[in-house]
């Protein structure tokens, strides 16, 4: 079944971690060793994980693919699959289907300066691009993180939020929480309005958004008045998906599918298609 | 039935005009001469959009659910089948009465248009019901056909040929004879032996598509979130096999058990031409031996077999 | 004259039992039988003789057998660290009898959506294993358009064997084209010899199509219908049409070109399973319904204008290929006369 496209591989979670309540992150190993070679994805790509019993989700590949020996997944726990999955153990095997999509647009963000904002668990597609950035970290200009969640449990990649990325050459991260908490000294507001507070100049600079539809329509409000064109706003949808190859016909925008033209698209692109998402 | 017709828009273009309406959902020509639709007239000057012919079998009280939650009063077309859903809706609380404005229609039944063009020999034919019959009409001919010979399938077994409940009425009351015993398909199935009955039911269900048809045309189901579309938990697998079809099939028949009116619309909206109505009327069929229950709809306020308890209610099971 | 070199001749009524005797006894044979007075499907036959001939199209269209409505894509035995994976059960080679030249056409239509960059194994390995043998029109359905959208109503590329009825009822006997090896297979293992063709078969098929043209019910003229897409997106012509739309899955499901689909898993009570593809509908509420509860197309007026748009404009976009072939299923069975060509001729009107 080699070249099935609807064919899982098969392959072992040999990580678990909790980031939030509702948030894990999987790492697995692709069992065959053929798969996992080929398997070279770009940020911001995603795959369909197979929960056999309840089907497949269509879940972001948050891990970057300059490290090799696995791959990660953070899936928030909202319905079945993903209620189901949240119980599996480390050796439990799933089925894995991709890499599919378009990823971020590497060559048109090499030497830029970037902005990343992001909100909850939109923050997985987004890390794979950071620590993609990380590890070619000359290829790229200076990196502004602007994250926030609910509360501070809520927080994904907190280890990466707290000790990795801030140490990192030229990179700053901001990040906030929706309501005061004891214990936590830093910003509390909702994200748009933080961004507003911290107004970075949108000149020659891209921003990367991920988060829950709210945030990004504020978002994108913001970014427009910083001087972000629509060709520097650059976002990813997240679309009801059934095969990810472009047929089963759902995850349609007008005559565009996401899953194959998608699912990262820059504000100009966005705007020019229907109303539809 | 010329008659009925212009009644009907004159009353409809009154109702709107004066405020007492928002809409008249009613039927309309449709895009060739054997097809009528569901139209909404919501100005007074589109109220020549409304017919009423032979043709016009559609239950249009299925699209007072998309109205009763908004302010104001729709009013709607309604045969004597169509009517025994507004009762039932009310008694399911599903619907106030003040919502509705009903348009009712004297129907002395409906004909069917396969047969029609056969009569004809050809497909541009107009209908209309006279006294006599129908008097089928098209460019150079014409025919009077005898009623009983050319009815609509649904139209044999007919209860109501007046509203039960109404506003108005738009044509003169039509005599109501013995009718047919509706459930004789009913007992025909039921004296096959178990083993051909079952093969009978299983060739039918094998042709189902899932299409979920009969469940959005019945004015019966009124669920917000229907449990066949739920993934969690998957009732009944959604996957389209004769097992899972059968299964929606009898659930879905007792899920409306008690409160399906007989109106036929599923079965005249199968596209693989599943008898589904008889289902239906084998549940109808235990209401009226068991519980001496007239057809649900009827009448309102009713009492109502499966969701009354009285001490007296058969019990030889026991 | 020898078979490998015969394009076309003529076969008798005869010779079509005896073509088709040999898939029927072994079990093989799908072709059309009138199931019900309304209903013609295409089902399994093992006699020849219980195929109906007096029929306009199937109320099912044939893609089922290329694409099923529900198709056991792999299974699995075990869980968590145990699981394994097990392969879908084996196909048998099918003759598929009596395709039209509208559901043929539907073939074309389909194939990028299946091949393309991710080309399916299953479409794939069915259209391998079914030798279809087209049956061009004697008469145009009351509800058919093919012509509308180019498609001849006598014959089409795509059947392996192409039979074109000389006369109606057929008693005359059938124009054959072998238009592939498996046709040409079909045709060698029958024995049938067809006969020569008293006229040239491309002046006898080109006769026939006017004919039949001349006797469609409706001329549609679908030019610039594509353009609605971009134009009329955001018209309320979709919310007044929707209006009366019960939300079913009538249309899509006898649409030769529909092909969205559902994955859906089941589990036996020993955990093992099998992963199903299901046909679906775009005008199902849940079809593009997230997880969160967001849902693009809340209304039926946004699925009914992605259904109409997609056979009108979307497919014609992507592939270059027209999304509807003008089968007419879908006028016949709509339950409240949403029909597509009457659509076609109403965007076209509110463009002008």
């Amino acid at each position: 079944m080699r070249d099935n496209p609807l064919w899982p591989h098969l392959a072992t979670i040999v990580k678990i971690v909790d980031e939030t309540p509702d948030v894990k992150t999987f790492r697995v190993v692709l069992d065959d060793p053929g798969a996992r070679e080929n398997f070279r994805h770009r940020p911001g790509q995603v795959a369909l994980l197979s929960v056999f019993g309840q089907g497949e989700a269509t879940i972001s590949i948050s891990s970057s693919p300059t490290r090799r020996d696995y791959l990660e997944f953070s899936v928030r726990r909202v319905g079945r699959l993903t209620g189901v999955l949240h119980q599996f153990e480390e050796g439990y095997k799933i089925g894995l289907r991709g890499p599919y999509g378009n990823g971020f647009p590497l060559e048109e963000l090499r030497g830029r300066d970037l902005l990343f904002v992001g909100g909850g668990i939109g923050l997985a597609p987004l890390r794979s691009l950071i620590n993609y950035m990380l590890d070619r970290r000359d290829d790229f200009g200076s990196v502004e993180i602007v994250y926030g969640a609910r509360s501070v449990a809520d927080l994904c990649f907190k280890e990466e939020l707290f000790t990795v990325w801030p140490k990192a050459p030229g990179v700053r991260v901001y990040t906030t929480i929706d309501r005061p908490e004891y214990g936590w000294d830093g910003h509390v507001g909702f994200v748009p309005s933080y961004l507003a507070e911290l107004a970075p100049s949108g000149a020659g600079k891209y921003a990367l958004i991920c988060g829950p539809p709210i945030m990004i329509r504020l978002v994108l409000q913001e970014l427009a008045g910083l001087g972000f064109p629509p060709e520097r706003i650059v976002t990813t949808l997240e679309l009801k998906m059934k095969c990810g190859i472009g047929k089963c016909g759902r995850c349609n925008i007008g005559s565009t599918m996401v899953c194959t033209e998608g699912p990262v698209f820059n504000l100009a692109r966005l705007q020019a298609l229907p109303p539809e998402y | 039935m010329k008659e009925i017709t212009l009644n009907l828009r004159a009353r409809a273009m009154e109702l709107l005009a004066g405020g007492r309406v928002d809409l008249v959902i009613g039927y309309g020509t449709g895009s060739l001469p054997e097809f009528v639709r569901p139209v909404f007239v919501d100005r007074p000057e589109r109220a020549g959009e409304l017919i009423f012919n032979p043709l016009c079998a559609q239950n249009l009280t299925k699209y007072v659910l998309d109205y009763r939650d908004r302010p104001g009063r729709v009013a709607v077309v309604v045969k004597g089948c169509d009517s025994r859903s507004i009762n039932q809706m009310m008694a399911d609380g599903q619907l106030d009465r003040e919502k509705v404005f009903l348009l009712g229609i004297n129907c002395p039944g409906l004909a069917d248009p396969s047969l029609l063009t056969g009569a004809a020999g050809r497909r541009d034919w107009q209908v209309e019901s006279v006294p006599e019959g129908f008097r089928l009409r098209w460019p150079g001919g014409e025919r009077l056909l005898p009623r009983d010979e050319f009815l609509m399938y649904r139209c044999r077994t007919c209860e109501h040929h007046n509203p039960v409940v109404y506003d108005e009425l738009l044509g003169d009351p039509v005599p109501q004879d013995e009718a047919p015993d509706r459930f004789a398909e009913v007992r025909r199935i039921e004296s096959l032996a178990p083993a051909e009955r079952a093969a009978y039911w299983d060739a039918l269900f094998a042709r189902c598509l899932r299409c979920y048809a009969c469940r959005n045309a019945c004015p019966a189901c009124t669920c917000r979130e229907c449990i066949f579309d739920r993934p969690e938990p998957e009732w009944v697998a959604r996957v389209v096999a004769p097992q899972s079809n059968l299964a929606y099939h009898l659930v879905r028949a007792m899920h409306v058990a008690g409160r399906c009116v007989d109106c036929g619309e599923c079965d005249r909206v199968c596209p693989v031409g599943i008898p589904l109505r008889e289902i239906n009327r084998k549940v109808l069929k235990e209401l009226a031996v068991l519980f001496g229950a007239p057809t649900p709809g009827t009448a309102y306020p009713a009492p109502e077999p499966l969701a009354t308890f009285s001490v007296t209610d058969p019990e030889e099971w026991l | 004259m020898s078979v490998t070199t015969l394009t076309a001749g003529v076969i008798s009524r005869e010779d079509l039992v005896r073509l088709l005797a040999g898939p029927a006894s072994e079990g093989r044979l799908m072709a059309p039988v009138r199931v019900a007075p309304e209903v013609v499907l295409f089902v399994p036959v093992r006699d020849p003789d219980a195929i109906t001939l007096d029929y306009v199209n199937s109320t099912v269209p044939p893609k089922e057998y290329l694409f099923p409505r529900a198709e056991k894509i792999l299974g699995w035995r075990g869980s968590g660290p145990q699981l394994e994976l097990i392969l879908p059960p084996e196909l048998q080679p099918l003759v598929l009898f009596g395709v039209r030249p509208c559901d043929l056409r539907a073939i074309t239509v389909l194939e990028p959506v299946f091949g393309g960059a991710y080309p399916d194994l299953y479409w794939r390995r069915r259209r391998e294993l079914t030798t279809i043998v087209g049956l061009g029109c004697t008469e145009p359905g009351p509800y058919c358009f093919c012509v509308a959208w180019g498609i001849s109503p006598v014959a089409a590329p795509e059947a392996d064997l192409m039979l074109t009825p000389l006369e109606p009822p057929a008693a005359g006997g059938y124009l054959v084209a072998v238009q592939s090896a498996k046709g040409e297979e079909l045709l060698r293992r029958s024995g049938v010899g067809p006969q020569a063709a008293g006229t040239e078969p491309a002046v006898l098929r080109e006769r026939r199509t006017a004919e039949l043209t001349a006797r469609f019910r409706r001329l549609i003229d679908p030019t610039g219908v594509e353009r609605a897409a971009e134009r009329l997106f955001e018209h309320s012509y979709w919310r007044e049409l929707a209006r009366r739309c019960l939300g079913c899955g009538i249309c899509t499901f006898l649409c030769p070109t529909c092909h969205c689909f559902n994955v859906i898993d089941r589990t036996a009570p020993d955990g093992s399973g099998g992963r199903y593809r299901c046909w679906d509908s775009c005008l199902f509420e849940r079809f593009t319904l997230q997880a969160s509860g967001h849902n693009p197309r809340p209304t039926r007026a946004e699925r009914l204008r992605n259904r109409l748009l997609h056979k009108l404009s979307y497919h014609r976009t992507r592939y270059g290929l027209e999304g509807c072939t003008g089968c007419g299923r879908c006028v016949a069975a709509c339950p409240v006369n949403i029909d597509i060509a009457e659509v076609v001729a109403d965007l076209k009107g509110l463009m002008t």
